[in-house]
């Protein structure tokens, strides 16, 4: 439902796209990089289940707090997972790699109202490197793409993405085919 | 268990006061921070355009009615 590897994607587009240009690659981070906002929400909807208990355990006397309260603190608790499932997938969803038939395109937002996009021509790509490093990224198949580009422009780095060798081939082969056509 | 005394039934009521003031508190900075999501969310969909966009522009629209929502029922019930 929510590829992190997309091959030309369909009813998808981006601010600042040209009217001829097409989306040939839309990449995310890697499902499992999303495991640790996960395990947080899933440990926080334990919590008003585990509370009582421990205060039982503890022996605290709760008994003049009215049971409205522990209502409360608990709806309190669930919004609180709710913020934290919806930012951690805001920021998946929203994070990605673009790579359409002219640039390279960085989206990032990186906190709360800030936004970074980095673009970069196909053409000035010179080189394109992938790296999968540790038990993690080996198990999933995923990892780090480092593009260098050509002059002062800034060099691109896309973490976390799945098959990194086949998104730096692909860069490399779209790369190629823009050097080398005519009209250039 | 405590008897329950004239200075246990103070303390009790001062303490509630005081949990329903950090409670609103709560509330009040999570109504705020559900509204920057709205903000968020809408820089987001225009920079990428998805089919889910709109999905997702209504939750942070809910999100933000629910926690306002939630100040005034509080403010009421507690």
């Amino acid at each position: 439902m929510f590829p992190s590897f997309v091959e030309n994607p369909q009813n998808c587009s981006f601010e600042g796209q040209d009217a001829d240009e097409k989306i040939l690659l839309l990449l995310r981070a890697h499902p499992i990089t999303n495991l640790s906002w996960i395990i947080s929400a899933f440990l926080l909807v334990l919590l008003p289940f585990l509370i009582p208990s421990s205060l039982f355990f503890l022996k605290v006397d709760t008994s003049f707090l009215p049971p409205l309260y522990g209502l409360v603190l608990a709806v309190i608790n669930y919004l609180l997972v709710a913020v934290i499932v919806f930012e951690g997938f805001l920021y998946w969803y929203f994070n990605v790699f673009l790579v359409t038939d002219k640039n390279i395109i960085d989206v990032d937002f990186n906190s709360i109202l800030f936004k970074n996009i980095d673009m970069a021509p196909l053409k000035n790509i010179e080189d394109v490197s992938s790296s999968i490093s540790g038990l993690m990224q080996s198990i999933f198949h995923y990892g780090n793409v480092f593009i260098q580009t050509a002059g002062a422009a800034r060099n691109f780095e896309f973490n976390n993405v799945s098959q990194p060798d086949r998104v730096a081939d692909f860069i490399l082969d779209q790369s190629h085919k823009i050097n080398n056509s005519p009209n250039l | 268990m405590t008897a329950l005394t004239f200075d246990n039934i103070v303390n009790s009521a001062i303490f509630l006061l005081f949990v329903k003031g950090a409670v609103l508190l709560i509330l009040i900075f999570y109504a705020i921070f559900a509204l920057l999501i709205i903000r968020q969310v809408d820089l987001m969909v225009k920079t990428l355009i998805t089919p889910v966009s709109p999905v997702l522009k209504v939750l942070a629209i809910v999100n933000a009615t629910v926690a306002i929502g939630l100040i005034i029922l509080v403010w009421g019930v507690l």
